[in-house]
């Protein structure tokens, strides 16, 4: 059977499509919308591509230690799902223009538009520490996330044995006076075997997926 | 910058609910005629001569096939291998290829049934579903389970009934073989074999995924064998590859033939075969012996 892209699309079409939130949180009351592109890599006729998952999104600033944000996955929508991430990313500890440390608990929340019985919701954290490279605004950061699954059982009643997806990431963020660009390298589903399936992952001996992901983020 | 937010949400919201990957699942090829042993394209495994079918015993024609939506039908071509003066009396395997372009890619696989128990011992019938190889339309997955009725209704009316035919579905024909056994149209096969089944399209979904994922996030279609086969009374056969890399054993297959409580079952597990691997890994005369055992068993 043909492993053509859409069908390799359903492999990952929820999973870590979109890259880490403010690693560094926002000053307070500040504003910004995000765009993000980009997704775990897979292979395709005979080349490595990313998934192009996208979304769009706004944060702001509640304090200057903690920002929250709310992402529309829009290519999600596109296949008439609503699926959102609400967050929060908090600073845990930070030296202003060199290095700190953030955490950031997310919801994923997901229904399809057509069927019944579609709402999804899966927990998500993540823990990052960024430097400023020669005190630099830009910055670079390596952390941790995990997607939790709640659920006991999946289709046909056959027992969910993955509860925690654990994932690690590692990224640059390009400060401008008002852009942002940030750009992201990934490592999904850490030690995870690759089920003898559709979908091609890039891969790691056979375990998780490599991702890439941009984010264009404006202050206003 | 909100103005710009607010139009890109709006656009996707009307743009939304025209995608689904369904389409993607019918990897279709036309032609412009069938070629049979003559054709050189890639295939899973070409036999020797020695099952070489007489070509006074291979006829291709069209049946017409109409689902219950449709105002006027489809031709959808078809081959039986054997003497169609014989279906009366003969034992009939009804095959249902996978996913994967045409007959002529399939030829192979239908000359081997056409090899069990003997040379032309049993006839064989296959067909190219609506939107694959010469026959009109598009896929769907009605069309698919018209497309196959129609031929039982051509099998009918050359006088097969019900306890001479078997049905056999090979991956995505699966879902069309299990459906018409577990709710039955012209005719209520004997006896079902299943190839490297799917369970479900949400299985495929959660496998890849990993995470409790509805298929209805990227899907409409609703083919569930392992929902289906509940009601499959029938003698079941299942064969899969331990290899299976596209419909992994474990999670498709077995929760098949888990959900299955008719009257028998057997199994069949081929050591190293991937997707297309069985017959070849497997061994021609073992797949055959194998095949025609179960068809054959009171």
């Amino acid at each position: 059977m043909k492993r053509n892209l859409a069908i390799l699309l359903i492999g990952l079409f929820l999973m870590q499509c979109a890259p880490a939130r403010y690693v560094k949180p926002l000053k307070k009351n500040e504003q910004v919308a995000c765009f993000t592109f980009g997704g775990p890599i897979i292979q395709f006729a005979g080349a490595a591509i990313p998934i192009p998952f996208t979304t769009i999104g706004y944060g702001r600033g509640l304090t200057d230690k903690v920002t929250g944000y709310a992402n529309l996955h829009s290519t999600s929508l596109l296949f008439s799902n609503l699926q959102f991430d609400l967050g929060t990313s908090i600073a845990l500890y930070q030296k202003e223009k060199k290095y700190g440390f953030s955490a950031s608990p997310a919801l994923q929340i997901a229904t399809s538009l057509k069927a019944k019985n579609s709402f999804r919701l899966w927990p998500s954290a993540d823990l990052n520490f960024y430097y400023h490279p020669k005190k630099k605004e830009s910055y670079c950061y390596a952390g941790l996330n995990a997607w939790f699954d709640l659920t006991s059982t999946k289709s046909h009643q056959e027992p969910q044995t993955t509860h925690v997806l654990p994932n690690m990431q590692g990224g640059y963020v390009l400060m401008k006076d008002k852009w942002q660009h940030q750009f992201q390298l990934s490592y999904y589903g850490i030690g995870i075997a690759n089920l003898p399936n559709v979908p091609s992952y890039v891969g790691v001996a056979q375990k998780g997926s490599l991702g890439f992901h941009y984010a264009l983020i404006r202050k206003f | 910058m909100k103005y710009i937010i607010h139009i890109t949400v709006c656009a996707l919201v009307a743009f939304s609910s025209c995608l689904k990957l369904d389409n993607n699942f019918y990897n279709k090829k036309t032609l412009s005629t069938y070629e049979l042993d003559a054709y050189t394209g890639d295939q899973d495994f070409i036999l020797d001569a020695t099952y070489t079918i007489p070509s006074s015993l291979i006829s291709l024609f069209t049946v017409p096939s109409q689902t219950a939506k449709e105002s006027s039908p489809t031709n959808i071509y078809s081959i039986y291998i054997g003497d169609i003066n014989k279906i009366s009396t003969d034992t009939v395997i009804l095959y249902c290829h996978g996913n994967k372009w045409h007959m002529d890619f399939y030829w192979q696989r239908a000359k081997l049934l056409a090899n069990v128990k003997g040379k032309n011992h049993f006839g064989v019938m296959f067909m190219d579903f609506r939107g694959y190889g010469l026959s009109g339309g598009e896929p769907s997955e009605e069309g698919m389970y018209a497309d196959v009725d129609a031929c039982m209704q051509w099998l009918k009316s050359k006088g097969l009934t019900d306890q001479r035919l078997i049905i056999y579905g090979f991956s995505m024909g699966t879902a069309a073989a299990t459906e018409l056994c577990s709710k039955p149209r012209t005719l209520k096969p004997s006896k079902l074999i299943l190839e490297a089944p799917f369970a479900s399209a949400e299985v495929m979904v959660q496998d890849a995924a990993r995470i409790n994922m509805p298929a209805a996030y990227v899907t409409d279609l609703k083919i569930d064998n392992a929902e289906e086969i509940k009601n499959v009374k029938q003698p079941f056969l299942w064969i899969h590859g331990l290899n299976d890399n596209f419909l992994n054993y474990k999670t498709h297959g077995e929760v098949v033939y888990k959900n299955y409580s008719g009257v028998y079952g057997s199994s069949y597990m081929v050591e190293g075969a991937d997707h297309g691997e069985v017959p070849s890994k497997m061994g021609f005369e073992q797949y055959k012996k194998v095949i025609g055992d179960f068809i054959v068993k009171p």
